[in-house]
């Protein structure tokens, strides 16, 4: 018989990422697994007999076979990979056993690097959408008068809102980097 | 090497890789196993940790690709340590002893 299958919003902020781990892991324990990566719903296995232990790494600029030999290196160290989500995100999993729950980084240096990488990302990105924007900016107001311009408002409250976002991932990521180290 | 001091002091994960590589050249797995055996079973190097040092190290010209030999399983990726790698292990060894010393004399001199 076909396991039963269900779609669960799976969205997070990557700042939240470890709320994210938690959460799989609880479904897990519900007998409820992770599978695949969607746009925004993820799809969730049903199987009663199983525990996972759920993680998430962060990794970019993996190409294909730079991701097999990637993916290969976390199986060896006994690491099940599962999917992967917008190329950044990759979900790995391991039957949970009692105990220490294993992590993937295991120590404070490369979990702070792991945290300011993210950070970089976020930067770039921001630093992106600004020049995107001033460009757009710019177009806008030589259209002022000519053409209906209507637009201009509801995408300045989008561009505001992603700017608001990466900020504050980029202020956040560097106070866990912090964090770690203290 | 144009800036050795840079890279001291190494973190436990890159000090044993670079020691496990100096030994051998290795893959990943390899590297894991023999850093658990050699502090016996104390560091226990994260899948994440490993992938991010490695990457790390290559990028700082410490180790190197090595050819997979002919018949072993070609999708693990080899590595071994290059002069600069050496250079930096042993510097900071050097750097290890001298604290040694420092904290052994001190302990001595108390009486303790």
């Amino acid at each position: 018989m076909e396991p039963r299958r269900e779609k669960r919003v799976h969205l997070f902020f990557s700042w939240n990422y470890e709320q994210e781990e938690e959460r799989l892991n609880e479904l897990s324990l519900q007998g409820w697994h992770f599978e695949k990566a969607g746009a925004i719903k993820g799809t969730f296995v049903q199987d009663k007999t199983i525990r996972y232990t759920y993680r998430l790494d962060y990794q970019t600029g993996l190409k294909a076979e730079k991701k097999e030999e990637y993916v290969e290196l976390y199986r060896d160290a006994g690491w099940e990979y599962v999917n992967s989500y917008g190329a950044m995100w990759h979900y790995y999993r391991r039957p949970w056993e009692p105990g220490d729950q294993p992590r993937l980084y295991s120590d404070r240096e490369s979990l702070a690097a792991l945290y300011m990488r993210i950070q970089k990302v976020m930067a770039v990105m921001l630093l992106v959408n600004f020049v995107i924007l001033s460009a757009n900016l710019m177009n806008w107001l030589r259209w002022l008068g000519e053409k209906h311009v209507g637009f201009i408002i509801p995408v300045i409250a989008i561009y505001l809102l992603v700017f608001g976002l990466l900020g504050y991932g980029v202020v956040k990521m560097g106070k866990k980097a912090k964090a770690v180290m203290e | 090497m144009k800036d050795l001091k840079e890279m001291l002091p190494l973190t436990e994960a890159f000090y044993y890789i670079l020691v496990a590589l100096y030994a051998e050249p290795s893959h990943g797995y390899g590297m894991m196993q023999d850093v658990e055996k050699m502090s016996g079973g104390r560091v226990k190097i994260g899948a994440g940790t490993l992938y991010t040092a490695l990457n790390t190290l290559l990028n700082k010209g410490l180790i190197d690709n090595f050819p997979v030999p002919e018949g072993t399983d070609s999708r693990r990726k080899m590595y071994e340590i290059t002069q600069d790698g050496k250079t930096v292990v042993a510097a900071e060894i050097a750097r290890l002893e001298e604290l040694l010393e420092s904290g052994k004399k001190a302990i001595v001199a108390k009486g303790e």
